[in-house]
């Protein structure tokens, strides 16, 4: 009998929507901006992906309520045993006590749906006694923590505890800080995970001061190629926005999406709604986008505001992507989750990938479309 | 059926085929840099040797191969032609494939073929020492093998990146007796100023370039070589399709499709143009001529049919060519003899008048093709080689779909004995698959010169 600790953030991946950068603290704004809970949604995924040869093997240590017993019970899920009862709204206190007691009920993994801010939480208690995996649903997920996929992540389980188990950095960024652009990735902690490959998300990599003078050949490239009376959303990134830097715009969001027409920046730190009002406004559009980190995502971490809707009516022809070498060298692929999988498999098979003056990589697209 | 198709020493050919007697049009003029004005065959003199120059203009069809140039050439020509049996066996092809192999030169490829001519002729006017650039090192060791024979001296400004990469091509230089410098030097002003700027630089074969050029045109003694683009470039290398050509009529053969890698042009003018000229005189007007490129420098198949100088600081003629930009640097991929931003012009002709094709490939697909034809054929080919052998094997899919019976030949110019660290970072997964961005460049054309 597997025993896994199973819990669900269920503030987490609020913020992303409503351009917040996080949630923390932010719950009840967010929802006033219109915001819904993603976690729930993310967590019935995993669940409804759970394989019915080995889910009668497994026995689950939640807390009662929406952070855990009420998805279980969503997906015709018996097989659990409730280890707490928060009051609601609940906060870190109550994730961090859940995690106390699945250790002393012994679980061997602990599964959670949330964001880094939840990774966080959670191995501050767990520390590396136990191996953790995170179910992707927050608005950053540097951690290297987290499976790919919700549906990935119930393959881990299936094959769980005859995986190798490795040690991953977890990644958290001050998320007051963040919103104000200053990206400081700082390593949390330590934690094992069950390591597969290209199931789970690497830690995010962070871009040195060496390949400076790369992204500034990128950044002197796209300023020449920009083109007159054509709108250009530009994603977060300092690689994304090193075209801001060759055409001496300064000002712009470092984590968030700015818009540039005819060599000026007209909007900044858009939200999803504000794409939608500027798409309505103006005919031709040019997305940049850089993949993040290790973890190669293009879409749907740290840029949620190219939602769905936002790609559809941009055309997905449309998005140029650029990347240092650097960080090429450490992305064999690039995993595409808008959200709507009939959009993911619109993706070609490969992207160019801009990665210095005239000069680009061809990285396949992997992972979701399958 | 043999599987070397062997001539004598004697069947050596006796002349050389100059294409631009049969070619429907000719390029354009060349233009001095300095003045815009056509280049005068004076304006090279400082540099080049007076029948170099001749040759670079003339449209005589045959130009006799003068017996001191055939004599050095019996040391490894004629070349074998392959029958490549295993290779077409595993690949399930009907197609007979056959490869014409220039690595058996003493410094591993097809360069030395004009090599020991440039020398030859330089040492004709008198001159005592020949200045070059090289690359990835093949002709740099080619022209120093070359001098050597003719008892002339030789200085190879050899690109930083390589120099320190590559100790055995350095090494090979030394043996024949050149001088090879890791550029930019502090020699020469270019090197200089380039080293002034940026004093850690692993240099470029654009800088490498002026540094030859200076040196060449500030020594009265000394002239300059380059080793593709140019017209008697191709003009010398004609001995290899004209072989081939003879080669595959003792076995009662004859091309459909004949293909060669394309950097500068010269390996590709060299298998391709004898069979160019069937085409044109319609002897054998269905071969299909094939030039194969790296998708991270495709001049031929990305580039603008325009004109362009032929290095990066605009020293050298501006010429009517197929183009990236001169100040296109191509990434450092592992194919350090296609990283040219430029093409010959005649080959850039024939490509815009629709005689011959091209093709790109990326550098995984083009090592796995090379690995695949190593443990067939034994030969490991040099990754600029290797593009050829990608094509080859297209091809030979679709002859094995359709079930037709076509005859391929391609030139392998060259072996990877200095080049395994490429087949190492291959087999390891460090390869970038490197690509021109064609379309979003195209909205915005890099800086040509005006004339």
């Amino acid at each position: 009998m597997k025993k896994i600790g199973f819990l669900v953030n269920p503030i987490s991946g609020m913020g992303g929507k409503v351009a917040l950068k996080g949630t923390d603290g932010q719950a009840d704004y967010a929802r006033s901006l219109g915001a819904e809970p993603v976690s729930e949604i993310k967590a019935n995924s995993f669940l409804n992906s759970l394989n019915s040869n080995y889910i009668s093997d497994i026995l689950f240590f939640t807390p009662a309520g929406p952070m855990g017993e009420d998805s279980l019970k969503k997906a015709g899920l018996k097989n659990y045993r409730i280890i707490s009862n928060p009051d609601y709204p609940s906060d870190a206190e109550d994730t961090k006590e859940a995690c106390e007691a699945m250790l002393s009920e012994n679980v061997d993994l602990i599964i959670f749906c949330g964001g880094d801010g939840t990774a966080r939480d959670v191995v501050s208690v767990t520390k590396t006694k136990i191996p953790v995996l995170g179910i992707p649903s927050g608005v950053k997920m540097f951690s290297g923590v987290f499976a790919v996929t919700p549906e990935a992540g119930a393959e881990i389980l299936g094959l769980f505890p005859d995986v190798l188990i490795s040690e991953t950095e977890v990644l958290d960024i001050d998320e007051e800080e963040y919103r104000k652009g200053n990206l400081r990735a700082e390593v949390f902690g330590i934690a094992k995970v069950p390591a597969i490959p290209h199931k789970r998300q690497g830690g995010k990599w962070v871009s040195s001061g060496s390949d400076e003078r790369n992204r500034k050949e990128i950044g002197d490239f796209l300023a020449e190629i920009i083109q007159d009376d054509v709108l250009y959303l530009v994603g977060a990134g300092f690689t994304a926005k090193s075209v801001f830097d060759s055409l001496n715009l300064s000002g712009y969001t470092m984590l968030g999406v700015d818009a540039l027409i005819n060599r000026e920046i007209i909007q900044k730190d858009l939200s999803e709604k504000d794409i939608l009002n500027l798409l309505r406004r103006y005919k031709s559009v040019k997305i940049i986008l850089s993949p993040i980190g290790a973890q190669g995502f293009l879409l749907g971490r740290g840029n949620q505001q190219f939602s769905p809707d936002v790609l559809k009516k941009a055309g997905i022809e449309n998005i140029i992507v650029a990347a240092t070498e650097a960080k090429l060298s450490v992305t064999n692929e690039l995993f595409i989750d808008t959200g709507d999988p009939s959009l993911n498999i619109m993706f070609p098979d490969s992207i160019l990938v801009i990665c210095g003056d005239c000069m680009a990589q061809r990285i396949p697209v992997a992972g979701l479309k399958n | 059926m043999p599987v070397k198709i062997l001539l004598d020493e004697n069947e050596i050919p006796k002349k050389w085929y100059n294409i631009q007697a049969d070619m429907p049009n000719l390029p354009g003029p060349s233009y001095n840099p300095m003045t815009k004005e056509p280049v005068k065959p004076e304006d090279l003199a400082p540099i080049f040797a007076k029948e170099l120059i001749k040759q670079e203009v003339s449209t005589e069809r045959y130009i006799s191969i003068p017996e001191e140039i055939r004599e050095i050439l019996t040391l490894w020509r004629p070349s074998p032609l392959y029958r490549a049996k295993r290779l077409e066996k595993l690949l399930k092809t009907p197609a007979k494939i056959y490869y014409k192999y220039e690595g058996v030169s003493p410094a591993g490829s097809h360069k030395l073929n004009t090599a020991v001519a440039q020398a030859y002729y330089n040492k004709q006017d008198g001159i005592k020492r020949i200045a070059t650039e090289t690359g990835a090192g093949q002709w740099g060791s080619s022209l120093a093998f070359a001098t050597r024979h003719f008892d002339m001296e030789c200085t190879v400004y050899m690109v930083k990146g390589s120099y320190e990469q590559k100790p055995y091509r350095k090494m090979m230089m030394h043996t024949w007796g050149a001088q090879c410098y890791p550029s930019p030097t502090n020699m020469t002003n270019s090197g200089r100023a380039m080293l002034e700027r940026d004093p850690d630089t692993s240099g470029s074969l654009g800088i490498a370039i002026s540094e030859a050029v200076e040196d060449a045109a500030t020594h009265d003694d000394t002239n300059y070589a380059l080793g593709s683009v140019l017209n008697h470039v191709c003009l010398h290398q004609s001995i290899i399709g004209l072989e081939t050509k003879k080669q595959l009529s003792m076995v009662e053969e004859t091309a459909d499709v004949v293909i060669g890698c394309a950097g500068g042009g010269s390996n590709f003018a060299g298998i391709a143009f004898p069979f160019v000229k069937d085409k044109i005189d319609k002897k054998n007007p269905d071969v299909e001529i094939i030039a194969a490129e790296p998708t991270a420098c495709p001049t031929l198949t990305k580039g603008l049919y325009a004109y362009d100088y032929g290095d990066v600081a605009g020293l050298t003629p501006i010429m009517q060519m197929y183009t990236l930009g001169h100040d296109f640097i191509p990434p450092s991929i592992h194919s350090g003899g296609l990283r040219y931003h430029g093409m010959s012009p005649l080959v850039s002709r024939l490509h815009a008048d629709d005689l011959i094709k091209s093709v790109a490939f990326h550098q995984n697909e083009v090592f796995k093709a090379a690995v695949a034809f190593a443990e067939t054929e034994g030969i490991i080919p040099a990754p600029e080689s290797a593009h050829a052998i990608k094509a080859v094997f297209d091809v030979a899919e679709e002859c094995r779909k359709k079930g037709e019976e076509k005859t391929i030949v391609f030139n392998l110019s060259g072996h990877a004995h200095f080049d395994m660290t490429a087949y190492e970072a291959y087999f390891e997964g460090n390869l970038p698959d490197y690509e021109y961005p064609a379309e979003l460049i195209a909205a915005s054309l890099k800086k040509l010169p005006q004339l």
